[in-house]
């Protein structure tokens, strides 16, 4: 394709791109995303694409590899057009029947449709599963319209359209003025009012400006941003020009965490596709504006999050955070006015400047506008990614959308914003994902990542894992951060291991507030609220480990001990082969018995048995 | 041509030099912040948050670090309230259960008012103050020492752990080490880690006089910005 | 070697911010950042040596020891952590003979964790040699550890033979 002069040639392109998709009767897309390749999805394709040739189908239908679809847990999964069938756990094998039945022939396979957990029931499209049908998925429905790999596609389906008319017609005055009316808080946790810092950063003095997107995803259980920069790559970078245009900058970054290497493929592929357009680089379709974009890789660190972290990483140097007694949008990167905005953040750009402000205020809350992508995981039946209104309540996300408990073990609580969150009880689940709302009971949105508990997590431990997940990950700069994690993770381990006193959780209190109000970072300053909320709302679990030594939740192994339930273990020796620890005895047909003074409480033989026979105590 | 500008610092207002720290200007006008990373003649880094105050901005009160906070017209800065107080005290705390074995460190914890260390003493020999890199980089531009590694295990190392050629070992490093100056009854051997808190004339006078500077020799031993 | 790192360093050279660009590159090629490729960095960057150990040591990416021939990547993320990742984790490093960081004494295995790799519906997730293994159990791990020693095993053998 040759490069494009002026707005007028890129529409044109667009209506013959959609003239030459007209003879496409039918698109088959397929989940390329990393979950659903982890689960094999690439052979999926590859066969999908070899029977699509061999059925003589290849001209009249389009097989389309996508970004994530969400429901990761069903994958690989497929979607066919016209129909919206919507297939799951989709094997090569089964890509004969799907060309030859559902393709050619319009018949729908009945083994590969998804069946509700609950009523048993088959559906036949998204909209019949109630994990998709309560989300309301502006942004992650776009998904499946694009080949991420594939700037075409996304021509195709409008793209580069806004920002034509943006750079043809609007000032950027009016662009800030409008992303401020939509009220589009940060998505990646801070929850900064993104209007606001693009107004500062346009103001501050300085014709070297810079635009950056933090993909630097690195709450644990959220992976939101990846199934967007994975997916629909075009969609974050029109946005991110959007607001170069807006705020005076000419050169932009999209910064990587190190683990997402389909996502630095792709978004370095769709750069080199805008490159070849002349998307990017100089007079932007014969324009003034002129605007470049690298992709970087982080180097495997969660403090690289962190906005001067992230900045001194793309400076070449080590992710240490800077004090930020003078703003990031004055003195950022390279000491120039930098406006540094989430995947997510970026992504939601181009339509609100297409569609208006007042669509986008029209989700959500007062003080907590449009829709945000959530990641549910943890014990419930439906995991996956999830976009909902903000201002919907916990307990429609779990329940509803979530689908309830895994195991029928009673949900106990959930943990959001990942390790700068807080836990919430059962009891909280009435309140609203809302910024403000979360933020004043000790939680946050943070980055979306909703993790669920049941009986069977210890709060305790919660806690502890995250102390140790933001030990690992602190820079080591500052002595609140360094030392008062530490120590706050000594007297979890004390607490966790029966050695625990009442008087240390005062201590830990008090070091928890100190560390909260002290720290240099976002990430110290944050790293109490796990110990915090679940201090707050989980205090009994915390005095049972104290006062009885005892872990409810049977998980902090020096207190918990194996045994096997003499009526339902039937001597297969099945758990005898599989302890690596020679701690299980017994006779054929016999009852067998644990010798605790030699168990390790590893798990291999509660998780080998095929009765249930294994507790613990 | 230095410039000015009114500054409100514990109630007194003060004439301070635009583009200096809050930090720096209190040292100039005899009170006293605390402090361990700060070197009047070395950049500030913020690491080791001793030096917090109050900065009072539109009703609400931020705690920041006085060494990277510039003073700028008509600023409130509140170096001594409670909260600031227990803060430090808290931090000290931390500081000395991790490295008693230095009268600097100690002379520390009895001027944030440590009473009682509520952890297990460690006996560690560098509390990552970064004074040693810093005066390395930036006075000497030799980089012959730095940081290396990240969170528990960061710690000051030569590169590549040889020392290259082009130290010629000043020794300056060393001066301005808080760990060189040992205790006063002597070096603490692993097991007998204390809070030593027998300053106790100096600890009388920093209760009694909060925030002024009463040229301690507390300060003498790590340098402090006031003896600089 | 050296040609190696004037590939690396080419059309980067006087970059002081492509420094972690090049080590990304020499991790990929070796596996590990040598000492040699350091040096070679700094020199053609234009940055202090002791800046490029400050980088090479910082990042969880680069590894300043060689790894295992089998190194296995654990996801602690929060998913992972409450199916159990921990034990797993402990189990890894029991079975395979290491401690964190370290590679086991027969040179074949080394363990990682990392923090969150994404695929948290999937958990617990386990990579090794590039293949994904997901929905991993003790019973799963203790296996994939047998196949891996053994087949391993056979080939220090052969080696050895010849």
């Amino acid at each position: 394709m040759s490069r494009l002069n002026s707005c007028r040639e890129l529409e044109h392109l667009c209506k013959r791109l959609c003239e030459e998709r007209q003879n496409i009767t039918t698109t088959v897309m397929v989940c390329g995303g990393t979950g659903c390749r982890a689960s094999g999805s690439g052979a999926v394709i590859a066969a999908i694409r070899n029977e699509l040739s061999q059925q003589g189908l290849d001209g009249k239908v389009r097989l389309r590899p996508t970004g994530c679809h969400g429901f990761c847990e069903q994958g690989p999964i497929v979607v066919i057009e016209p129909g919206n069938i919507f297939y799951c756990h989709v094997a090569p094998d089964d890509a004969f029947e799907i060309v030859y039945q559902t393709v050619a022939r319009g018949e729908v396979i009945e083994r590969l449709l998804y069946t509700d957990p609950v009523s048993g029931k088959k559906a036949w499209t998204e909209s019949e599963i109630t994990f998709y049908s309560r989300q309301d998925r502006r942004l992650l429905s776009q998904n499946r319209k694009v080949d991420p790999c594939s700037i075409e596609d996304y021509i195709a389906a409008g793209g580069y359209s806004t920002l034509a008319r943006v750079l043809d017609r609007v000032a950027p005055d009016e662009i800030v003025k409008e992303i401020q009316a939509s009220g589009l808080r940060g998505r990646g946790g801070g929850g900064f009012l993104t209007g606001r810092k693009w107004a500062e950063c346009r103001e501050a003095p300085g014709d070297e400006k810079y635009v950056i997107c933090n993909a630097d995803e690195g709450d644990p259980g959220a992976y939101m941003d990846r199934c967007v920069l994975e997916g629909n790559p075009h969609q974050v970078l029109e946005g991110m020009m959007i607001g170069a245009w807006a705020v005076g900058a000419r050169k932009g970054y999209i910064y990587v965490r190190n683990e997402y290497p389909l996502a630095v493929t792709n978004s370095r592929v769709a750069v080199e596709q805008m490159r070849e357009l002349g998307l990017l680089g100089d007079n932007i379709l014969g324009t003034s504006f002129s605007f470049d974009v690298d992709v970087a890789r982080g180097g495997g660190a969660f403090v690289c999050g962190e906005s001067t972290a992230l900045m001194a990483s793309l400076e070449g140097s080590v992710g240490e955070p800077r004090p930020k007694d003078v703003h990031t949008v004055v003195d950022g990167l390279y000491h120039k006015p930098t406006t540094l905005n989430n995947v997510e953040t970026w992504a939601n750009v181009p339509a609100i400047v297409q569609n208006g402000s007042a669509w986008f205020a029209s989700k959500g809350t007062k003080g907590s506008k449009g829709t945000k992508i959530l990641a549910l995981t943890g014990r419930i039946k439906n995991t996956g990614l999830v976009e909902v209104a903000l201002g919907t309540p916990i307990r429609t996300v779990v329940f509803d959308i979530g689908g309830g408990a895994l195991n029928g073990n009673p949900i106990k609580a959930v943990q959001i914003g990942g390790p700068s969150g807080g836990c919430l009880p059962v009891s909280e689940f009435d309140l609203p994902v809302d910024f403000d709302v979360l933020h004043e009971i000790g939680s946050m949105v943070g980055s979306g990542g909703m993790v669920v508990m049941d009986e069977e997590s210890c709060m305790v431990d919660v806690a502890k894992y995250f102390l140790d997940f933001l030990q690992d990950e602190s820079c080591g700069k500052c002595v609140p951060c360094r030392l008062g994690i530490d120590r706050m993770l000594e007297i979890i381990t004390d607490i966790t291991e029966g050695r625990g006193t009442l008087k240390q959780l005062d201590l830990l209190e008090e070091l928890a507030e100190t560390v909260a109000e002290t720290a240099l970072c976002g990430l110290g300053k944050t790293a109490p609220n796990p110990v915090l909320s679940t201090l707050r709302y989980f205090r009994p679990e915390y005095e049972a480990h104290i006062k009885d030594k005892k872990c409810p939740a049977g998980v902090c192994k020096a207190l918990i001990t194996y045994s096997i339930d003499p009526e339902k273990c039937n001597g297969c020796g099945v758990c005898i082969r599989a302890c690596v620890h020679g701690a299980i005895t017994g006779e054929k047909k016999e009852a067998h018995v644990i010798d605790t003074a030699l168990c390790q409480k590893c798990g291999i033989c509660r998780s080998e048995c095929k009765f249930d026979a294994i507790r613990v105590v | 041509m230095l410039q000015y500008v009114n500054v409100e610092i514990d109630g007194a207002m003060i004439r301070a030099v635009k583009g200096t720290s809050v930090l720096d200007t209190a040292i100039e006008y005899g009170i006293c912040i605390p402090h361990l990373c700060h070197v009047s003649y070395l950049s500030d880094i913020g690491a080791c948050r001793l030096c917090i105050v109050e900065h009072v901005k539109n009703g609400r009160s931020n705690v920041t670090t006085s060494c990277t906070l510039k003073v700028e017209e008509g600023m409130v800065i509140m170096t001594n309230t409670d909260k600031i107080r227990r803060l430090r005290r808290n931090l000290a705390e931390l500081l000395v259960a991790q490295a008693p074995n230095s009268r600097a460190i100690q002379d520390i914890a009895v001027r944030c008012g440590v009473k009682e260390v509520r952890y297990p003493f460690r006996n560690e020999d560098c509390v990552l103050c970064g004074r040693c890199v810093r005066v390395c980089t930036e006075v000497w531009k030799a980089r012959a020492i730095g940081f290396v590694g990240r969170g528990k295990d960061r710690h000051v190392e030569y590169a590549l752990g040889f020392r290259p050629d082009f130290c010629k070992q000043c020794g300056s490093c060393v001066e301005l080490c808080p760990m060189t100056i040992p205790p006063c009854d002597g070096p603490m051997k692993p097991g007998e880690e204390r809070l030593c808190g027998a300053c106790e004339s100096q600890l009388m006078i920093a209760d009694e006089t909060p925030g002024s500077c009463v040229w301690c020799k507390l300060g003498e031993g790590f340098a402090c910005g006031r003896y600089a | 070697m050296s040609q190696n790192l004037d590939q690396i360093l080419e059309g980067r050279r006087s970059q002081p911010n492509q420094l972690i660009e090049v080590l990304q590159d020499v991790q990929e090629e070796y596996g590990y950042i040598p000492q040699e490729a350091m040096r070679a960095a700094a020199e053609g960057l234009g940055v202090p040596l002791m800046e490029v150990y400050r980088v090479a040591s910082f990042y969880k990416a680069f590894k300043l020891k060689p790894c295992g021939k089998n190194h296995l990547i654990m996801c602690m993320g929060t998913a992972c952590h409450v199916r159990g990742a921990r034990l797993l984790l402990e189990q890894a490093e029991g079975q395979c003979g290491v401690s964190p960081g370290e590679v086991s004494p027969d040179g074949l295995f080394s363990v990682e964790h990392v923090n969150c790799l994404g695929a948290c519906a999937l958990g617990p997730i386990v990579r090794e040699n590039g293949s994904f293994h997901h929905h991993m159990t003790p019973g799963r791990l203790r296996k994939l550890i047998e196949v891996l020693r053994r087949q391993g095993t056979e080939e220090i053998q052969h080696v050895q033979a010849q």
